[in-house]
């Protein structure tokens, strides 16, 4: 094995910070130079997970994972650095490296302070990263806490008018929900004498006994635990009633803020669920599947109501996130519910339903970073967001225009594009265990269709708004550099999603 | 031969006009002389000390000289650097009496 | 090259077609259409192979040619995709290409191609003609090439790929994808125009309206793969014991079978989809298309979409029901919704002016005829009207299109306003226009079923004498529903065509170009001849001449023999049948070759406030803005968002924020103000204090401190001499 083998992972992890830390000691000067370097240091992560996507099926698995590092961390408490990846989690980190480019490609109109800028975003990446490929408890809780901070910032100063209301409530939300979730972490590791998940997913589920003087039984302990992780979680991803920072923080991000926001760090809620929460909690979760699914649903239908009735284009695409993780948790919560089941059919229904969260988690991070971009290149020009200002950009917009259908029908889950694909399989997945919240979530499903349709008829369709003739100009060659590798990537996983499937449904297939 | 105690009664006799200067008297250098006159009496007294010491033991014994010479190199020293420093209060105080250099009150 | 795989490959030219049109040639009019045309040929080509090898296969329906692919892996199998033909594919398949390829070439005159550009035309609003000057330099107004003319092509080829897909797949999951894809074409075609305010309202209508239908029919999707693991038609409709599971097995809704619940959850996408009451009022407004466009959506190929799932899926709607028994939940549901709906919507054709409109309310009334048909088990029937139909109603709307041409035309001439597509306008056409005429007379009589002739008269009388049969009241409420077809039909033809122009502008319309009308041509011979497949053995005089090869080859597809009674022939339902038919006919032109004013229908001041009513089409429209509509926005606005986010769940958050403050304002006042910070200045002031008072010592004069020493060594001394230290 190579030394290249050996570290690959690091190298991935770990290129945004050294970027971020050479671009910090570099005395350049001109914009140009900034930008170019930033976006070199953001594209290595990408090439390499290409790469090791590439070459993922040669490499040894151990325990599930592979690339797997390990080196001892804080080895009087049993936490290491232990990194690896798997089909769960492979998906997500090219999300994360594929969307952090194009984010900074999408950042041409940040202009002031632009050095610092780079380095957060670059930092942002590295958190996040971290997060996906984190095998130790300790760990993911590090990199889960360090992501805040750079995006706090990328709002805080880079925001819109309402940015400090925005950031504050996003930082304080956030990090109100993991304050439980360190607890139970701390819990965990001193009662099962390691934070190393491989060992955890062993240990945990099957410790009947609390070596703490807590005076509480094993049972309330772990529901409690199993709590502090779902609100951490449900914070993050987020889930009805949890989710009114989002749109304060979506519409007063800069539009590659809000990008990457929706694009990943939404997901690091929902990958929270599949890797920690239903390994470690099988039972609680089994017991607490309901009222999930009953939460999801709410999520469903109330983020597309919420997106209906705004007026913001940011706001209503901030809403229709709300609405489209609802699936994931839902799939996770028909998941939860049929865990290793004895039942080859039930389990199958399992199956379904994350292969369908994780894919709709991934398509969700195509179809809402394409629409955040997409206002952002309407909003750098009009300088406007309201939906009634616009109307009938079609007419002096084509390409814009015709970017923002395909994107919105990505969005609305068209069949022929990659959201239809992980709905279908997560309603599949659901219906058996979860009729009625299933068959609840349809009115989501239908006003969906809505709000995206809303938004089209008021930013394209109509009679143009004398105010914008002459005055917009269509989308530009770095615009569509930005927006294609997006619509692209949904058309391939809507016509062919064994391409991506094929890797998530290996790392599920052995969950069970 | 004298006895001893009247070179220590000689020298207590200086050593208390030393310190009478010391204390009563309000300019520096004469304060600097009454030290110097405290000194010297102790002077007296190591070298009393010594002869009779020498008498005693039927050997002469050097430590009573180190000591004085070290008293008088260090009282040369001490007399420079004194010098120095009521020179230096002259010239921003005009003035060399010591009650009139007051900053240190609380 | 292995037969199967030409099957794959139907669908894809066009799809080629679209991409390469908006990457390519989106800027270059005769390209995209060519490029449209080739890709719907080379489709159509294929189509006819495959019709052509069909018709010489025995047992195409026990053994359809298919082919399968992997397409999602689930857990340790793989959910697979697929084609294939059987014989409802193939006649699907053959209706489909003729009339998507008709209206293809159709489109290409429709948009005016080869005249010039307008100088106020824009993108988003109908051509508006163009100024020419001849050799003889005087100023005409002619017809302009649509601006978006290389768009219209695009849209349309990515619609017939979506057709082709929902034709050739072999199971659900495919159709649907198909459905839906056919569903925002059908949205992007009715805005093609989209800067009309009208047509951007009627296109998020349509899509709406059918996505209402689409969500139940994924439920559906999901029940039936969940249950059976598959979605395939074979592993599902051709194994009958899957389908005694489901139709015995019930389902936890209203103690249905989970045959009945899943039947009717895909019949909620047909009635969407198909425009069937109570979901039917996107379809009308859809006429906000361009005609090409209603011709595509609401004859050949979306609505019938509808239909064709219910036909395909009949097995599991009839599953558990024979002949002669009562019938299922789903069937039920089918005989009911269809046969008002037929009813229902002729009586709104009745009362309206657009000539597309008569057209698109003729073609929910005989949407509903299918589906009535196969509510009561008339499987071959409803297939027959199905093929039918799509012919006779493609040509009718591609004829009225040429109307429409033709009346723009005198418009530009004439320089009158009038609206174009009202009837009323209209009158004398068929000296102007013959070919137009004599075509869209062909489509008339086949919709009003005229006898022996026209196709239309055999798919309805079969559908007719099955009703006959089996159910009284679906009989007498379609025979009404087939007077009144046959009255607005009448009605229409006696508008445009008959009686004196009643505008300057029909005065000086004119025939449409060749392209136009040589699919009209084409369609018209197939609005007749298509009927002669299928003439019942039994029928008399007729009957046994030609073979009924339609009962034959689609009726395979059941296993036995259709609709099983059909070889007793009984009199009433044709002569029901042929007196609604000749009895409309007559009383249309009867009313209305009296009609002289532009405004006033004849009818309107008899019939009073029923006119108003279908004139309004009973209102359905302001019912549902009231009922469902404003509600709808009202919970999303008032309700979910300023309510339930911004004062509940926002003020909760707010309030937990304050509570902190106040948490921390009251230690700052209570606990750290008075306490700690209280104990730190006690200890300082004390300091002070002491230090204030020990001042005294510290005079600042060298000799005081020397005396202060003195006095304490002197102390010192004395202590230590007085306990004997010293």
């Amino acid at each position: 094995m190579t030394w290249l083998d050996a570290h690959w992972l690091t190298l991935i992890l770990f290129v945004p910070t050294a970027g971020a830390i050479i671009l910090l000691v570099l005395p350049l000067r001109t914009e140009k130079s900034l930008r170019g370097l930033a976006l070199f240091f953001s594209l290595i992560p990408l090439v390499l997970t290409l790469a090791l996507w590439a070459r993922f099926a040669a490499a040894p698995s151990v325990d599930g994972f592979r690339f797997v590092e390990r080196v001892d961390w804080y080895s009087a408490i049993g936490s290491s650095y232990h990194l690896g990846i798997d089909g769960l989690s492979l998906p997500l980190v090219l999300l994360t490296t594929l969307l952090t480019p194009l984010a900074l490609l999408a950042s041409s109109s940040i202009k002031e302070n632009l050095k610092a800028y780079l380095v957060l975003f670059l930092l942002l990446e590295t958190g996040m990263l971290g997060v996906f490929l984190a095998l130790d408890l300790l760990l993911f809780f590090v990199f889960w806490e360090v992501g805040l901070v750079p995006m706090y910032f990328l709002i805080s100063q880079w925001g819109g008018a309402n940015r400090h209301y925005a950031a504050l409530k996003f930082i304080l939300y956030t990090m109100g929900g993991s304050l439980g979730l360190l607890l139970a972490i701390q819990v965990m590791g001193l009662s099962s004498g390691t934070f190393d998940l491989v060992a955890l997913f062993q240990r945990w589920p099957a410790l009947a006994r609390l070596d703490l003087p807590l005076g509480l039984s094993m049972s309330t302990v772990k529901a409690i635990a199993f709590w502090a992780f779902v609100i951490a979680f449900a914070i993050k991803v987020p889930i009805w009633p949890f989710h009114t920072w989002l749109p304060d923080a979506h519409t007063e991000a800069p539009t590659a803020g809000s990008m990457i926001l929706a694009g990943v760090l939404l997901k690091l809620g929902g990958y929270g669920f599949i890797r920690l929460v239903l390994p470690l909690f099988p039972n609680e979760a089994q017991q607490f599947a309901p009222w999930l699914a009953a939460l999801a649903v709410a999520a469903i239908i109330f983020g597309a109501l919420g997106a209906l009735a705004q007026q913001d284009f940011k706001r209503l695409v901030a809403y229709s996130s709300i609405n489209h993780m609802g699936f994931v948790v839902l799939g996770v919560a028909a998941a939860a519910l049929t865990w290793r089941a004895v039942d080859a059919q039930t389990r199958l229904d399992a199956n379904l339903a994350l292969n369908g969260a994780i894919l709709q988690m991934f398509n969700h991070g195509l179809s809402a970073a394409g629409m955040f971009f997409l206002v952002g290149v309407i909003y750098d020009r009009a300088h406007t967001r309201d939906l009634q200002a616009f109307g009938g950009l079609y007419a002096i917009l084509p390409v814009y225009g015709t970017m923002l259908i395909f994107t919105a029908m990505a969005s609305l889950g068209l069949p022929g594009l990659g959201g239809f694909v992980s709905e279908f399989l997560v309603v599949r997945g659901a219906w058996p265990q979860l009729m009625l919240a299933t068959a609840l979530s349809m009115i989501g499903l239908f006003f969906t269709g809505a709000y995206i349709l809303k938004a089209l008829r008021l930013v394209l369709h109509g009679p143009l708004n004398p105010r914008w003739q002459n005055v917009l100009t269509d989308m530009n060659t770095l615009e569509l550099v930005v927006i294609l590798p997006l619509i692209g990537l949904s058309l391939l996983t809507g016509l062919w999603p064994a391409w991506i499937l094929g890797m998530i449904n290996q790392a599920i297939v052995t969950f069970f | 031969m004298i006895p001893l105690s009247w070179y220590l009664t000689f020298s207590a006799v200086l050593f208390s006009i030393g310190l009478f200067t010391v204390l009563a008297r309000r300019h520096a250098i004469v304060i600097l002389m009454g030290i110097e006159l405290m000194l010297n009496a102790v002077n007296i007294n190591l070298l009393a000390f010594w002869h009779y010491w020498s008498q005693v033991r039927g050997a002469p014994q050097v430590n009573g000289m180190v000591f004085v010479a070290m008293v008088f190199v260090l009282a040369a020293a001490e007399t420079a650097v004194a010098l120095a420093l009521i020179i230096s209060a002259y010239r921003r105080h005009h003035t060399v009496v010591v009650d009139e250099m007051t900053l240190l009150k609380g | 090259m292995p037969f199967e795989t030409l099957i794959w490959l139907l669908p894809l030219p066009p799809l080629l077609a679209f991409f390469l049109i908006i990457t390519f040639a989106y800027r270059r009019n005769s390209l995209s259409h060519g490029l449209a045309i080739g890709a719907v040929g080379l489709s159509w080509l294929g189509s006819m192979f495959v019709f052509w090898r069909a018709l010489q296969s025995e047992h195409l329906a026990e053994h359809p040619w298919s082919a399968v692919l992997n397409w999602i892996p689930t857990g340790d199998t793989w959910f697979q995709i697929g084609v294939q033909a059987d014989p409802l594919t193939v006649v699907t398949l053959f209706f489909v290409a003729w009339t998507i390829l008709m209206i293809f070439i159709y489109s290409v005159g429709y948009h005016n191609y080869g005249q010039p550009r307008g100088v106020h035309d824009r993108p988003g609003l109908p051509p508006q003609g163009a100024e020419v000057k001849d050799a003889h330099g005087h100023h005409h107004r002619v017809p302009s090439i649509e601006p978006m003319y290389a768009r219209f092509f695009a849209l349309v080829s990515l619609f017939a790929f979506a057709m082709y897909l929902l034709v050739v797949s072999d199971n659900l999951l495919t159709l649907y994808i198909g459905w839906e894809v056919m569903g925002v074409c059908s949205y992007l075609l009715i805005g093609f125009w989209y800067a009309k305010e009208s047509a951007r309202n009627a296109a998020v209508k349509a899509f709406l309206t059918t996505r209402i239908g689409d969500v139940f029919m994924l439920l559906g999707l999901a029940a039936l793969y969940a249950l059976t693991g598959s979605l395939n038609y074979r592993a599902i409709l051709g194994n009958p014991q899957v389908l005694e599971i489901l139709a015995s097995t019930i389902s936890p809704v209203a103690g249905l079978s989970w045959a009945a619940l899943i039947g009717l959850l895909l019949f909620a996408g047909t009635v969407g989809k198909s425009a069937q009451f109570p979901l039917h009022v996107w379809l009308p407004d859809a006429m906000e298309g361009p005609t090409p466009v209603s011709a595509m959506i609401h004859a050949a190929t979306m609505v019938s979409a509808g239909v064709y799932l219910m036909i395909r899926f009949f097995p599991l709607l009839s599953a558990g029901w024979m002949p002669g028994e009562p019938l299922t939940p789903p069937m039920v549901a089918m005989a009911f919704i269809g046969a008002f709906t037929a009813l229902f919507a002729a009586t709104i054709g009745l009362a309206q002016r657009d000539i597309k409109r008569v057209l698109a309310y003729s073609t929910i009334s005989q949407l509903g005829y299918m589906i009535a048909a196969l509510g009561i088990g008339a499987y071959v029937a409803a297939t027959f009207h199905l093929v039918t139909h799509a012919f006779f109603k493609a040509l009718l709307f591609l004829a009225s299109g040429s109307v429409i041409h033709g009346m723009e035309h005198g418009v530009y001439h004439t320089d009158e306003h009038v609206d174009p597509q009202d009837m009323f306008n209209m009158g004398g056409l068929r000296h102007k226009m013959p070919v137009t005429f004599w075509t869209f007379l062909v489509g008339g009589l086949s919709l009003a079923g005229f006898p022996l002739i026209t196709a239309g008269f055999w798919s309805k009388d079969e559908i007719l004498t099955a009703a006959f049969q089996s159910n009284l009241p679906v009989f007498i409420t379609l025979g009404v529903a087939a007077l009144l077809t046959a009255f607005y039909t009448m009605r229409q033809l006696t508008l445009v065509f008959l009686g004196q122009p009643r505008t300057a502008a029909a005065a000086q319309a004119q025939e449409s170009r060749l392209v136009m009308t040589i699919p009209l041509v084409v369609l018209a011979i197939f609005a007749l001849a298509a009927g002669w497949v299928g003439i019942p053995a039994s029928f008399p005089l007729v009957g046994g001449i030609l073979p009924n090869w339609f009962e034959a080859f689609v009726g395979s597809m059941l296993g036995h023999v259709g609709e099983a009674d059909h070889l007793i022939f009984t009199p009433t339902p044709l002569l029901v049948s042929i007196l609604a038919s000749l009895g409309g006919l007559f009383l249309g032109w009867w009313v209305y070759q009296s009609q002289r004013d532009r405004v006033q229908d004849v009818l309107a001041k008899p019939l009073g406030g029923l006119y108003r009513l279908w004139q309004n089409k009973y209102y359905i429209d302001e019912l549902y803005q009231l009922v469902f509509i404003r509600p709808a926005l009202w919970v999303a606005d008032v309700f979910t968002y300023h309510w339930l986010d911004r004062k509940i769940i926002d003020g909760v958050l707010h309030g937990i924020g304050r509570l902190g403050l106040a948490i921390g304002h009251g230690f700052r006042e209570f606990i750290d103000r008075p306490l700690i910070n209280g104990a730190g200045d006690a200890v300082a002031d004390g300091t002070h204090e002491v230090g204030a008072r020990l001042r005294i010592l510290q005079p600042g004069r060298l000799q005081v401190y020397l005396l202060i020493a003195l006095v304490g060594i002197l102390i010192i001394g004395l202590v230590l001499f007085s306990i004997g230290m010293v």
